[in-house]
């Protein structure tokens, strides 16, 4: 959290505010200069929105960190009927939890940041997917909506624009794999949360048939800060590919877990020893999964030497994904957590595609044999073996995701796992 | 070594945050505040706003199962739904929302009523309604408790956070207790891994929550309920 923390390294920039209970109010918001930005936004024009967010090289924030600014414009330049913006609230990345605080504690700014959104792509109505079990954090969205609305900033003719953009809060039922674009657009319409084939991509066929832009919560609600200050000001911080300042979730065996805001490119070594304020007393670094439980995970080492943008950690041998950094002392039962992990994924497969469906149940089942002290040296051939098949194979990242967990951790612990086997040790409850 | 974290050893676990009211920072924060509760207000059974229609609780504390659907406010609320969606089907997941809002879990008979609502075949709506985990296809307690014991909030303790709660209401997992007040869960990632272990009880989540901490939770829920 933000609060009652707040570290002086951080940038506050999208979580300014947070822990104020004024700034979720219209009022609050707008004395914090909220609200300027949209009625720039109108006056730029919607091609110099786009070529303004584009230069800032604001990235996903929802994993993948596809450039904002050149994802809008695949949307249709001339409008055939209606186009939609939907704003990804369905966070339940394991590891992940910065969105619930963007909604309970700066709503409008995400509404400020989906309605200049929709103007750049010329959507008449936005949808906020919020997760289902997110029900506090959801009211107060909604009810920042409601008061969006009343003071004419959202609906009829914006500000006196002629504009209608229109903006529902819509809430899931609880379904992992609903966070996935195509799933989210297959839920909002009524159906099950099962991802389409791509081709054709949302931007060509998406929501209700319609050209659809998806976005996370914390990208879009980067916009209209780059939209008031322009791209060059939110390069100032970050690198020259991953620029800005970003939500890192830290949870885990540090002593201060949270979300901090900081700039990307941030050495991760200095995240959890001075930031998050280090270990427990007479622990040690065992492994760090810095994004979320989908990426590989991290020997200490590694994690040690990284830095926290796209591209580092993927030259550690990882990936950023939503910057949920999971720390791991040496106290932790790799193999347990693993299998965790894979038991999340089994449970989370929409069943579609049988190397997701069937592998994650294989995966699960040798893991907690292994882990109950039955396990054979071979299984871990076996593991590796089934990852394989389950990568690259299937509709959507889900299926890879299980697998990416396991490979990775047989790479780097493998000791872990043998020493299990050998001694057919059974674990204790923990 | 397996983790070493264990329910007494309170000291074993210093990855308590203060939490929702933790007062060391630069704002005074109540629980209430934390969670936006005066901003939200009293949440009318019409929706308010249209554009706030569709969200609304899956498990208030009080239910009927055998409510009639959506007459009087709830009319209104779910004409509001309709309107803010192109297709008929696309207000099938708000519906069934409102409907479990009123009567708790949603059976057979309500996924058909529903269906006849919007046009749709009862196979289709039980093929939506039983793909989403939060629909109860049958009746739970009063109080629906779901501890994640996922990685975040493994790491510090959630199976023993889970294990208390089933020993202190003498449940198995998924059991109603018998005097129809709790039903306990393992439930997947609640979005709040950084105050671990999280738990949801209905609608509302508690956070930062340890083996310790049980049995005063579910003195508070019993207290609500008499
Ligand atoms: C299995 C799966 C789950 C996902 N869950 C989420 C999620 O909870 N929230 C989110 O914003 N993106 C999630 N994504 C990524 C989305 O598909 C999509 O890339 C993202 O919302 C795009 O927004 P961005 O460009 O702003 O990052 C998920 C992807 C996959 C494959
Ligand atoms: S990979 Fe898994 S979750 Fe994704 S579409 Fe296939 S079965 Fe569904
Ligand atoms: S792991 Fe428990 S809330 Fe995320």
């Amino acid at each position: 959290m933000a609060y009652p923390y707040t570290h002086e390294k951080e940038v506050r920039v999208l979580s300014r505010g947070w822990g104020d209970p004024r700034t979720r109010t219209l009022e609050g918001w707008k004395a914090l200069g909220g609200y300027q930005a949209l009625g720039k936004a109108f006056e730029m024009g919607r091609e110099k929105v786009i070529e303004e967010v584009k230069a800032s090289g604001l990235r996903g924030r929802g994993g993948a960190g596809f450039p904002t600014g050149v994802k809008w414009s695949f949307m249709p330049k001339e409008k055939k009927g209606p186009h939609y913006l939907l704003c990804n609230a369905d966070e339940s990345e394991p590891g992940t939890f910065k969105d619930r605080e963007h909604l309970r504690w700066s709503p409008h700014q995400l509404i400020e940041g989906c309605l200049i959104g929709a103007y750049a792509i010329q959507a008449e109505h936005v949808y906020i997917y919020c997760r289902g079990e997110f029900f506090e954090a959801t009211q107060v969205m909604a009810r920042a909506v409601e008061e969006a609305y009343e003071a004419g900033y959202v609906g009829e003719d914006i500000l006196g624009t002629g504009h209608r953009i229109d903006i529902t809060v819509f809430a899931g039922a609880g379904a992992y794999i609903c966070g996935e674009e195509t799933a989210l657009m297959n839920s909002l319409e009524g159906r099950r949360g099962l991802p389409r084939v791509k081709p054709p991509f949302p931007a060509a066929v998406g929501a209700f048939g319609k050209p659809t832009t998806i976005n996370n919560v914390e990208t879009l609600s980067a916009v209209p800060h780059i939209v008031e200050h322009g791209g060059e000001w939110y390069r100032q911080w970050g690198t020259e590919k991953s620029p800005g300042t970003k939500l890192f979730c830290v949870s885990g065996h540090v002593r201060r877990p949270g979300n901090y805001e900081l700039p990307l490119g941030f050495p991760m070594k200095e995240l959890i020893y001075d930031v998050c304020g280090g270990l427990r007393e007479g622990r040690s670094l065992k492994a760090v999964i810095p994004g979320g439980s989908s990426v590989p995970i991290m020997s200490a080492e590694e994690a040690e030497a990284c830095s926290l943008d796209y591209e580092g950690v993927v030259e550690c041998g990882s990936m950023l994904g939503c910057a949920s950094v999971i720390v791991m002392d040496d106290s932790t039962n790799i193999v347990k957590q693993v299998r965790r992990m894979v038991d999340f994924y089994a449970h989370e497969s929409c069943g579609q595609c049988t190397p997701c469906r069937e592998g994650t149940q294989w995966l699960s089942r040798i893991l907690v044999r292994i882990e109950n002290g039955r396990g054979r040296e071979d299984d871990l051939d076996t593991l590796l073996e089934l990852g394989d098949q389950m990568t690259g194979t299937t509709i959507c990242v889900l299926s890879d995701s299980a697998a990416a967990p396991v490979a990775s951790s047989i790479e780097k612990f493998r000791d872990d796992y043998l020493a299990l086997i050998r001694r057919g040790e059974k674990v204790g409850a923990a | 070594m397996s983790d070493s974290v264990k329910p007494s050893g309170a000291d074993e676990i210093p990855f308590r945050n203060p939490g929702w009211a933790g007062n060391t920072g630069e704002f005074d924060l109540t629980e209430e505040l934390v969670r936006g509760e005066e901003y939200v207000g009293d949440l009318p059974a019409h929706g308010g706003h249209p554009g706030r229609a569709p969200t609304y609780p899956y498990m208030l504390k009080d239910r009927e199962p055998e409510a009639p659907l959506f007459e009087g406010p709830y009319e209104e609320r779910f004409e509001k739904i309709r309107s803010r969606f192109p297709t008929a089907r696309a207000a099938l997941l708000p519906a069934l929302n409102l409907a479990q809002e009123i009567r708790g879990h949603i059976s057979q008979d309500t996924m058909r009523e529903v269906g006849g609502m919007l046009g749709l075949s009862d196979a289709y709506v039980r093929g939506v309604a039983t793909f989403y985990t939060m629909y109860n296809k049958r009746p739970v307690g009063r109080f629906l408790i779901q501890v994640c014991t996922n990685i975040s909030c493994n790491l510090c303790g959630g199976d023993e956070v889970l294990a208390a709660f089933l020993e202190a209401t003498e449940t198995e997992m998924g059991e109603t207790t018998e005097d129809g007040l709790f039903t306990v869960m393992e439930v997947e990632c609640l979005a709040a891994c950084g105050t671990p272990t999280a738990i949801q009880i209905n609608s509302r989540y508690f956070e930062n929550v340890t083996p310790a901490d049980v049995p005063a939770i579910l003195d508070r829920l019993r207290d609500e309920a008499s």
